[in-house]
């Protein structure tokens, strides 16, 4: 170690460990007899998510100087790679782009809820408890973020699992919110046996479970990925994805946690639910060469985004309809893993935090918002027409752009089937174009224009910011074309809704999206049946403890 | 399994009034864009308070009173004393000691029990570990339904609402699933298909078959409802607006009948030998539960009135001590200081004709402006009116299809306000930008834009975090000033425009509009150069609840536009000369001018300064500044509630400031807590006293009343309006699980602006957020039925309660407690039951 002294990438290790290590320290830290120990808390911890976010400022300031790298915090026993690697004792930790973009994305999203939660919470008998597993969240998320070696990975993300927990059963003597988290509980430790499986295959094939051992070993030889070991550990990092991030049918538990502050909903969906989308990332090098887990993800992605986002449309309440758009927008993320689009893919996860973290911050506007749009004239409905043309004329246009963008189509099938969703998305904008004042028709029509530039130009960002893997294979075809199949039908029901609200496929429809298809029905049976939650007792007399403990709750 | 076992026996016309009058028992909850108050128990006041309070905890679990332990702070705070106990025995009649009652604050809170109904039986026998309360499933089942049925604004998709509620259920739930996979009810389905299919058929099917005593059926349906007393009311609030339209809307019977079919379907169709005889013994034990209710809580109810009691003691001590040190107001031109005031200059009565008359809500939060302004400078008369200022108007702002009332929700409106614009243009201009920004808003939330809506512009809200997170930015755009430029803002002046229909308004409509508006003011001679009307708003950001901080007289709007609405009417020289032919001389000397008091942070905007005559500049510049030194002096009055006094003065201003314009505030100011008393009186009874933001002021001289019109006008609209106020606040206290809407931090819009949950679903939340009335460590209101003084003479006021059987039934069951203050006999008097006694 005395070698590394004088390193600047030994200072630079350091800085990258003070990380985990501030948000920890602070989590732990006991208050000691203080005249305001919710104060001193908040204070605390204000100044360990200020720090955070500076240093992963500077980490994200040293990728872009000197590039990805290992740091060896300390190591004892042989060195990495060997068969006897694994009893060895040591600590690394590795920064690269992606690591760099998820570090600042996490500090900053973890800076601004606490901010938000410090005068929220006001006033709430619980807020040192708050603090303290908000914080080991944060400890916990960077510290997988930064994880090299895959039995790191799993124990961080095991440790966010378990701090989240607390938070999510912050008003613990709220029943829908012990079921809640209890049925994220269940899915969370399938993720976990998921997780360990397939690390233990990698460990077995590798001779190693680190993760720059691993790339290495892929690169220099990539048939060592149709060894079965490694195929299905692919499979299983793919499941425990879609598992950690609320993909169909284990979704529910996701929808159900506004029993928790606005702040913990917040933290959730922008900073943890996404760590499935993460680790694809990290691990695309393998997933890459394993064509199931791609065709895996790629099912279960668009499956979940498409029903998800039609089931959206039916809630009757801000945060879970926000809830089910979040389910959705992971699928659509995970479904660009599995085509390979990978920078779009990171450029989702983040655009998507930050767009979910106000979402959710600033839920309580939603009145706001509904006086504000009262006051706007009706809008007239636009018939098949109007939709398919405009649809057309999307289809057309966003191909141009991407063949300019993007050059040869069949280069790159994956980017022009994700076009192909831009060119949807702009349909409404453009439908909206074809009627009314001319002024206003321009004012769409430049809606949709900076939309699909700020699309292209954003992926160009991304794909310039992060190095990584583009996949090609045989069986690419088959998985654009799914892709390609569901939002197509996704649109023809979009369609159908806008031209004929009360017609037959909406009345026909409506049902079971209310229900959420009863996906979550069984799955909450079972998880009754099998291992119940843990439940509330029964309330004293409810005035004693309201006076005790006004948020409380209702407890009728 | 059949359902028609047995067809009903009772007379359908007669069951019809009894669902009728269950129904009636629900009151009205107004969307969270117009949250008004309301009293929730606004159908139970045809009995005293302490009565409806055991049938409610009988029906629904509910309790009226605050815990013992509370009472006990109270007592060693020295709130109330010995001599308060033996003055509520006395008055309340009960049958019990002084030392019982010391003895019941020590003791433990009994909870009796409530009514069981078919869900509380099946889930008494259920394993309710490993399988959902049916109680639960119900409630949630139905409110989600409920939801989807009422939703105007959040899902894009919904039910076939045809025929309404319980049409509309039927065909969800011939289809629903829900109940079969997740609670294992095979056969659900086939059952609901043979249900009655009208609700009021079904409800007379069920009833029978549920073998309910026919002397039982009111209270039972009357507890269904309670289970879901947020959809009930939700439903209350559709009849009510419907009935201020000339028609009618029955959905509360649609989801009484639901809910009972409910109640139906399970007793018959779960397959389980045992239910029905314990759905007997249920039935058999509802009046001794009845019984247990009354009696458990009869002597809490002594210890609330005792409280009562040590309040209006010392406010009717305060006062009389006025009455005493002056001598009775005789004319107008001749108001005598009284011997307190004159002592201290800041807060003396001007002898000559004031500078200025500035007009407030009645509002309790004017109270303490007005006090501040009053000290701040002497030549100021205040005085307090309803905020909607006698207008019974629908605002249609600009661009906008819809209008919205800006009066008491007991109102319909009659003429509309509408923005007179400088440029005309600008109407459709702001239509097409809302519009605009609503597609905008809307891609990001359907099934196939909201993938690359993020990709392309979600980086972006990273900026939007910070703004607002440092309060630079607002999450969304005001609602009032979205789709305007500052300048078009600016330009923007709503006037009074037609009637409802559309009808022009003629001049002599237009001079009887304002000459009632200035004798129910008494607001008729001595004219001073500047007549201010200050309306009143909140400035809040991120609060679903903001509305209910805002003017309840105005519907929950901001004061502004009837403000400037009629400051502008009595400024037109043609209206002034009809109105000098009514008697109403206002001077050519005099200027109105209309403003509003932001209650956050006690500042005081002025509006239409551009009209108003050179001659009048300095008036309204020493007005500006008197204004300032009062909002100075109320933000200093305000920070001690707030926790913020001991902030210098600098740091403090910025501290309330910030308020206004951070996402995270749950608690941007603590609105009308503490209310507790009305004064119907001139100025000068009050104006000796601080009555600490605890009561509302309406100015009345009873001698230029002839016909005691006005009085019979506030005894039946602002003093209701008080009450229902007063009676939210004390209900959301007292039971916030049911008549509060609980912890703001897990609220949830519903429907775009129907209500809250809490959390994920359960029943639409009404009422007052804890956040509202606690401030983390005790409870910052004090719940007290509201005290009403009225300076007027005492055959007078018996008229109004002789005509008013509503106004009766307030005061004789004791909802509102009444007094008179009695300038001639110098000193107060109740109004109880059997007549007037000395206070």
């Amino acid at each position: 170690m005395p070698a590394h002294a004088l390193d600047p990438d030994f200072f630079l290790g350091l800085a990258l460990l003070a990380i985990p290590l501030a948000y920890g320290l602070a989590a732990m830290m006991p208050l000691g007899p203080v005249r305001d120990p919710v104060s001193t808390a908040w204070r605390r911890a204000a100044r360990a998510a200020a720090s955070g976010f500076v240093l992963a400022l500077v980490a994200a300031g040293a990728v872009a100087v000197r590039g990805a790298g290992i740091f060896r915090i300390f190591g004892f026993g042989a060195g990495r790679g060997g068969a006897d690697a694994l009893p060895a004792l040591r600590l690394d930790l590795r920064l690269d782009d992606v690591g760099a973009v998820m570090l600042v994305l996490v500090a900053f999203i973890g800076l601004v809820i606490l901010q938000f939660s410090r005068r929220y919470l006001d006033g709430d008998p619980g807020q040192v408890r708050y603090v303290r597993w908000f914080l080991a969240t944060l400890a916990t998320v960077s510290l997988l973020v930064l994880a090299n070696h895959l039995v790191l990975v799993w124990l961080a993300w095991l440790g966010t699992s378990i701090a989240l927990h607390q938070l999510l059963t912050f008003y613990d003597d709220r029943a829908p919110a012990l079921i809640a988290a209890h049925k994220k509980f269940i899915t969370s430790r399938l993720a976990d046996a998921c997780l360990l499986g397939a690390i233990a295959l990698v460990a077995g094939s590798f001779g190693s479970a680190d993760l720059d051992v691993v790339f290495a070993r892929l690169d220099s030889d990539p048939r060592i990925a149709d060894a079965p070991g490694v195929q299905v550990a692919a499979l299983l990092f793919a499941a425990a994805a879609a598992l950690k991030c609320a993909q169909l049918p284990f979704h529910g538990w996701l929808l159900q946690v506004m029993e928790a502050p606005t702040p913990v909903s917040a933290l959730l969906h922008a900073g943890v639910v996404n760590l499935g989308g993460f680790l694809m990332i990290r691990l695309a090098p393998l997933i890459v060469e394993v064509e199931a887990a791609q065709l895996l993800l790629v099912v279960v992605g668009s499956l979940t985004a498409a029903i998800a986002s039609l089931v959206m449309t039916t809630r009757v309440s801000i945060k879970v309809a926000l809830a089910w758009s979040t389910c959705a927008q992971m699928g659509f993320m995970l479904l660009e893993c599995g085509l390979g689009a990978w920078s779009l893919a990171l450029l989702h996860l983040v655009a998507h935090s930050l767009y979910k973290a106000h979402a959710f911050l600033s839920s309580g506007s939603a009145v706001d918002v509904w006086r504000l749009q009262q006051q706007a004239p009706p809008v007239a409905k636009s018939g098949l027409g109007a939709w398919i043309g405009a649809g057309l004329v999307c289809l057309v246009g966003v191909a141009g752009f991407a063949r300019v963008v993007l050059g040869e189509p069949l280069a790159a099938p994956a980017s022009f089937a994700l076009a192909g969703v831009v060119a949807v998305a702009l349909t409404p904008l453009v439908v909206r174009a074809l009627r009314g004042a001319l002024a206003n028709r321009l004012r769409w029509l430049a809606a949709a224009l900076v939309l699909a530039a700020a699309y292209f130009g954003w992926h160009a960002v991304f794909e310039h910011l992060v190095a990584l893997p583009s996949g090609a294979s045989a069986m690419l075809g088959l998985r654009v074309a799914i892709v390609v199949l569901v939002f197509g039908l996704t649109f023809a029901v979009h369609v159908a809704m806008e031209v004929r609200p009360n017609g037959r496929i909406a009345r026909t429809l409506y049902g079971p999206l209310f229900a959420g298809l009863y996906l979550d029905e069984l799955f909450t049976r079972l998880t009754f049946r099998v291992w119940p939650a843990r439940r509330v007792e029964a309330p004293p007399p409810p005035q004693t403890l309201t006076l005790e403990s006004p948020f409380a709750g209702d407890r009728s | 399994m059949n359902l028609a076992l047995r067809t009903p026996v009772r007379d359908p016309a007669e069951l019809d009034r009894v669902v009728d009058r269950a129904c009636a028992r629900i009151a009205p909850t107004w969307p969270l864009d117009r949250f008004i108050a309301v009293n929730p128990l606004w159908g139970f006041v045809d009995e005293p308070l302490p009565q409806v309070s055991a049938r409610l905890a009988s029906l629904a679990g509910s309790r009226f009173v605050m815990p013992r332990s509370w009472y006990r702070e109270q007592w060693e705070a020295g709130r109330f004393g010995p001599a308060h106990l033996r003055e509520a025995i006395a008055q309340t009649g009960a049958r019990c000691s002084e030392e019982d009652l010391v003895a019941l604050l020590v003791s433990p809170d009994v909870a009796s029990p409530r009514r069981a109904l078919v869900t509380d039986v099946l889930d008494a026998r259920r394993d309710t570990v490993h399988g959902m309360a049916w109680c639960d499933f119900v409630a949630h089942s139905l409110s989600q339904f409920c939801a989807a049925h009422f939703d105007e604004g959040q899902s894009k998709l919904g039910p076939d609402r045809t025929g309404g509620l319980f049409p509309s259920w039927r065909r969800m739930a011939e289809q629903d699933w829900s109940p079969v996979l997740l609670m294992g009810f095979q056969g659900y389905r086939a059952a609901v298909r043979r249900l009655p299919s009208n609700a009021r058929a079904l409800i007379h099917f069920a009833l029978e078959n549920l073998e309910v005593p026919e002397a039982e059926h009111e209270s039972y349906l009357t507890s269904l409802l309670l289970r879901m007393n947020g959809w009930a009311s939700w439903c209350a609030y559709r009849r009510w607006q419907a009935r201020l339209a000339g028609g009618t809307d029955d959905q509360i019977v649609d989801l009484l009948a639901l809910r009972l079919a409910w109640e139906w379907l399970l007793l018959i169709g779960i397959p389980d030998p045992e239910t029905a005889p314990r759905w007997r013994a249920a039935i058999s034990a509802w009046p001794a539960l009845d019984h247990s209710a009354e009696a458990s809580l009869a002597l809490d109810w002594v210890l609330q009135r005792a409280l009562e009691i040590a309040y209006q003691e010392e406010l009717c001590r305060g006062l009389a001590k006025g009455l005493r040190a002056g001598a009775p107001i005789g004319s107008a031109g001749a108001r005598p200081r009284s011997a307190e005031a004159a002592s201290n200059d800041a807060q003396t009565r001007p002898a000559q004709a004031p500078s200025v008359q500035a007009a407030f809500c009645i509002d309790v939060r004017s109270e303490v402006f007005r006090r501040a302004l009053e000290g701040a400078s002497p030549g100021v008369e205040t005085l307090g009116f309803a905020g909607f200022f006698g207008l019974p108007i629908e605002y249609q702002p600009l661009g906008s299809p819809e209008a919205r009332p800006q009066l008491p929700g007991l109102l319909a409106p009659a003429l509309r306000a509408t923005d007179r614009a400088a440029d005309a243009g600008l109407a459709e201009r702001r239509g097409g930008r809302i519009d605009f920004a609503r597609g905008w808003k809307q891609l990001r939330s359907t099934s196939i834009s909201g993938f690359s809506f993020v990709e392309a512009l979600g980086l972006l809200f990273a900026g939007d975090l910070i703004g607002n997170s440092l309060g630079w930015t607002r999450p969304v755009p005001h609602p009032e000033r979205g789709g305007l430029g500052r300048a078009e803002q600016a330009g923007r002046k709503p006037r009074l425009a037609t009637t409802v229909a559309g009808a022009e308004i003629d001049a002599e409509a237009r001079a009887d509009l304002a000459a009632g508006i200035l004798r129910a003011m008494s607001l008729t001679r001595d004219y001073a150069r500047i007549v201010a009307l200050f309306g009143h708003g909140s400035d809040t950001v991120n609060n679903p609840h903001s509305a209910g901080l805002d003017c309840g007289a105005c519907c929950g709007q901001t004061g502004e536009v009837n403000a400037r609405a009629l400051a502008a009417l009595l400024n037109d020289s043609d209206l002034r000369s009809r109105l000098a032919a009514r008697g109403l001389a206002i001077p050519e000397t005099t200027h109105f001018v209309a403003g509003l008091h932001h209650t956050t942070d006690d500042a005081i905007s002025l509006y239409d300064l551009d009209e108003v005559p050179a001659s009048h500049r300095d008036d309204i510049e020493a007005l500006r500044q008197a204004l300032r030194e009062a909002g100075r002096r109320a933000r200093a009055e305000r920070a001690r509630a707030l926790g913020l006094a001991s902030l210098p003065e600098a740091e403090r201003d910025r501290a309330i400031r910030a308020r206004t314009s951070i996402w995270s505030e749950t608690r941007p100011e603590w609105g009308l807590a503490g209310n507790a008393a009305f004064i119907v009186a001139p100025r000068e009874r009050s104006r000796h006293l601080d009555l600490g933001g605890r009561s509302f002021l309406h100015e009345y001289r009873w001698e230029q009343d002839e016909g005691f019109g006005v009085l019979e006008l506030i005894m039946t609209a602002p003093m209701i309006v008080t009450h229902w106020i007063n009676f939210q606040y004390y209900a959301s206290t007292v039971d916030n699980g049911r008549y509060g809407s609980g912890n703001k931090v897990l609220h949830n819009v519903v429907g775009g602006h129907l209500g809250v949950f809490e959390g994920n679903g359960g029943d639409l939340r009404i009422g007052l957020p804890l956040q509202s009335l606690h401030d983390g460590r005790r409870w910052v209101h004090t719940p007290l039925r509201i005290s009403v003084f009225i300076d007027a003479p005492r055959p007078a006021i018996d008229a109004i309660i002789e005509k008013h059987a509503l106004v009766r039934q307030l005061i004789e069951n004791e909802w509102i407690f009444l007094f008179q203050i009695d300038a001639e006999g110098g000193g107060v008097q109740a109004r109880r039951r059997n007549g007037w006694f000395p206070a």
